[in-house]
């Protein structure tokens, strides 16, 4: 059973909430919420006059709620030994922020980071994506085998770094990695020679790791292959 | 001193009332009545569950709770399963262990999550613990099969070892062997999580025949499908059985071997496994199906139309597990055939592919929701959803206490109006009352975090990726949500203010991680010095954060509420107030 630590919230609050009257915030609430029923400003207006939650600050209730504890009343109010960590302030939160990056929606963002991926996401857990490995690898090979490719198509994505536009490739028509190298410098516009070696081909397995596809022999690559980037190497 | 109020009845008759008593709170409640009434239960309290193990210490526990017969200890953070604690962080169980050894010389049970339990921890349970009987190692690590040999020669009285997704090295024991001819008491194994060289089929074998009272067994993926018949035969009391590997191509002789043995199985209520399963061989289980209560398919490949053709003989289904290959059109079969579902979980086949690769979306949800009226639990990926579809689910299942949706990829609108989720999950925590668990995904404003804060007052677990705008959402959340135990947010700009402004809060829940989101080292720090009683983990394995310019984020934060102080066994990328560390052991 869980040891009670016996820790409720302070009866008055540690920091001053004059800012939690929500409609007076300034944040603006979505209105219009159509078919769906949920007008926001007319619950909000009976949520904040019966509020009586001690832990949120609640509205000031000028507008006629039947909370006992003025919260504003400062002179009143003592403020416990505490130091108040912050005062919310009536100015809008992160107003000093950069505005939010609003994320690339047409690009997957599981793949962003350079192609390094999220870390963790889909919330999938390690132990899952080991046995799924383990299942993927089985079916892939019984289907290599076969000579089909696990999933029905056989266009993948390949992108190249530094160039924002994605392409398809049928692999396919592919059978080695000189053929798909020669077509993907053709694609891209590489001049052969120093373009080839300038660029590595890496490539997404289903299990979400990036790979180098030169580490990997043609049937292998061929079998867990989700998509292709071509990264700028380095060397 | 005031007359004891209780006086009139003796301690003896207080406890033997008080042993009627078993759920946590009610005895936490009953042990705040008066100062006897804290003294008796102390002394009569058998079981503790200790939700973040560095909440309190070891030696805390013990003075408090003398005669202690059952532990649960949990350790590493939820967002452990996704990899964004790193390896070393903590959650070390040989402390309690050995503190208990000395303390708890008739503790029987222990079940452990999310912590790091060594070889020499397993020994020294083995060697303590005279009538040990209970063993859970639920996704613990760091032991190996030596430590399992441990239990299994000394363990005499062992009833239950359950490893569920646990990490064992392989140190080439046949441990199982350890058990002595003598021993007969297991009734639950669950060894599903071992690799195929740490399992003797011959000693699995001798072991269930002598052990008749086995309720629950659960083998790992390396005993071939003949040898599952054979142990089905020999254990036919089975309530709960985890299917081995199925071989590549049905061949009738195994096939009608395996139907018969399951067919003996009167009481069998609950499946699993089904690795590389072959659809060819569902039908030998047909005859327990009816009985069903549970099944588990979520590792098995099995296509929309086996998968229909199997649930359809489920009708007493309870709980299923199952992937994205169930389809929309698979869940529709459900909710017309399975009255009984309370719990459902659907995982993604291919996670990391931007192009769904089953025809699994909102509609199945909708349909299970409409059809199945005690439904209770969700936990779903998918790829596409609507309000429309989430505020139907609200409406069809206002009794929902656990819904868990993942839409894969992040800050996916509405497909239908390309809206934000803020109006549908408002509709889940409106009507779900009872609600303790709610996962977010999606397009997702600080809206939703109002909806929340204002209507979620059961709720007891939050989980939050890349959503909402700015501090306001996690102000909501924090300041709304009274029943709040443990939140975890991961990639949403939410930082320094919400955070302070809400500290009194912090120390009212169990936990608060925040990865990836914007919450300053200064803002940590001061946290950490003005609220003694919460332990403020930064973990950052790029270096000190103060080494970094002032306006520069914190990588992940971990907040807990603790009365014992600072922990002592910190790895060095997880950073505290400057105070802590000079009181650090020196690595």
């Amino acid at each position: 059973m869980e040891l009670q630590l016996g820790l409720s919230l302070p009866s008055t609050p540690i920091f001053p909430f004059k800012m939690l009257d929500l409609n007076s915030y300034g944040y603006e609430l979505r209105e219009g919420l159509g078919p769906f029923g949920i007008n926001v400003n007319n619950n909000c207006d009976s949520c904040s006059s019966s509020c009586s939650s001690s832990s949120s600050g609640g509205a000031d209730d000028g507008g006629g709620g039947t909370k006992k504890r003025r919260l504003f009343d400062e002179e009143n109010r003592i403020v416990p030994k505490t130091l108040p960590l912050l005062f919310w302030t009536n100015q809008r939160p992160n107003d000093e922020d950069e505005p939010k990056d609003v994320d690339d929606h047409s690009s997957s963002a599981i793949f962003k980071n350079d192609g390094e991926g999220l870390v963790g996401w889909p919330p999938v857990k390690a132990w899952r994506k080991k046995v799924r490995r383990r299942v993927a690898n089985v079916r892939a090979a019984v289907e290599n085998s076969c000579g089909g490719r696990a999933s029905s198509s056989t266009y993948v994505k390949v992108k190249m770094e530094g160039n924002a536009i994605a392409r398809k490739i049928d692999i396919s028509l592919h059978h080695s990695f000189e053929s798909l190298t020669t077509t993907l410098m053709r694609m891209f516009d590489i001049s052969d020679e120093n373009g080839q070696k300038s660029f590595k081909l890496t490539y997404l397995d289903r299990e979400g790791d990036w790979l180098l596809a030169e580490d990997v022999p043609w049937r292998t690559f061929i079998g867990s292959l989700k998509c292709i980037k071509l990264i700028r190497s380095r060397c | 001193m005031p007359k004891r109020l209780a006086s009139s009845l003796s301690d003896e008759v207080l406890e033997h009332v008080f042993s009627f008593i078993q759920s946590e709170k009610d005895r936490n409640v009953v042990s705040a009545v008066c100062k006897s009434w804290y003294e008796i239960e102390r002394w009569c309290r058998r079981k503790i569950f200790v939700g973040n193990c560095y909440a309190v210490s070891p030696e805390m526990v013990i003075r408090r709770f003398p005669q202690v017969r059952s532990i649960e200890l949990k350790g590493k953070p939820h967002f452990t399963d996704f990899n964004l604690v790193p390896d070393g962080w903590g959650g070390y169980v040989l402390p309690w262990i050995t503190e208990m050894a000395g303390a708890y010389p008739w503790l029987d049970e222990i079940r452990l999550k999310r912590m790091v339990v060594t070889d020499e921890s397993l020994e020294l349970i083995a060697k303590s613990f005279k009538d040990f009987k209970v063993l859970v190692l639920a996704s613990c690590e760091g032991f190996s099969t030596d430590g399992l040999a441990a239990i299994a020669a000394s363990c005499k009285n062992l009833r239950e070892l359950d490893l569920r997704e646990s990490e064992v090295d392989d140190s080439s024991v046949h441990w199982l062997s350890h058990f002595p001819e003598t021993y007969t008491s297991m009734v639950s194994l669950n060894i599903s999580c071992l690799g195929s060289g740490e399992v003797s089929f011959s000693a699995l074998e001798r072991l269930v025949s002598r052990c008749p009272n086995l309720r629950s067994l659960k083998l790992n993926r390396a005993v071939p499908l003949d040898k599952t018949a054979n142990i089905l035969r020999l254990a036919p009391q089975l309530v709960e059985f985890s299917a081995c590997t199925y071989s590549a191509e049905l061949r009738s002789d195994v096939f009608s071997n395996l139907a018969g043995a399951f067919s003996n199985c009167k009481e069998l209520r609950s499946l699993s496994g089904f690795w590389d399963v072959v659809p060819d061989y569902l039908p030998a289980i047909y005859s327990v199906c009816s009985r069903l209560t549970s099944l588990n398919l979520s590792y098995a490949t099995i296509l929309s139309p086996d998968l229909i053709k199997l649930v359809s003989h489920c009708p007493s289904l309870q709980r299923l597990l199952v992937l994205d290959y169930i389809e929309d059109s698979g869940l529709e079969a459900l909710a017309s055939n399975c009255k009984d579902l309370q719990e459902l979980r659907v995982f993604p086949s291919d996670p990391f592919d931007a192009e769904p690769n089953a025809s699994l979306t909102e509609q199945g949800l909708v349909a299970v929701s409409l059809g199945c009226p005690k439904l209770q639990s969700v936990l779903y990926f998918c790829r596409r959803m609507s309000n429309a579809a989430l505020v139907t689910i609200a409406q069809n299942r206002p009794n929902l206490n656990r819904f868990r949706l993942c839409i894969i990829e992040p800050n996916t609108a509405d497909y239908l109006t390309g809206e934000p989720f803020d109006v549908g999950f408002g509709a889940i925590v409106e009507h779900c009352k009872a609600l303790i668990r709610l996962s977010l995904s999606g397009l997702l404003t600080d809206c939703v975090f109002e909806y929340i804060g204002k209507y979620a007052k059961k709720l007891e677990m939050l989980s939050v990726a890349f959503a909402g705008d700015s501090d306001l959402g996690l102000h909501h959340v924090l300041s709304g949500c009274e029943s709040l135990r443990k939140l975890e947010i991961r990639d949403c700009p939410f930082g320094d203010k919400a955070l302070l402004t809400n500290a009194a809060k912090l120390e009212t829940m169990q936990s608060l991680w925040m990865s990836s989101c914007s919450v300053s080292f200064e803002a940590c720090k001061l946290l950490s010095q003005k609220m003694p009683r919460l332990n403020v983990e930064v973990i950052d394995e790029r270096g000190p954060p103060d080494s970094r310019p002032e306006n520069c984020t914190v990588d992940k934060l971990y907040i807990y509420r603790s009365v014992a102080g600072p922990r002592f066994d910190m790895p060095p990328f997880v950073w505290t107030k400057d105070e802590d560390l000079a009181l650090r052991l020196s690595p």
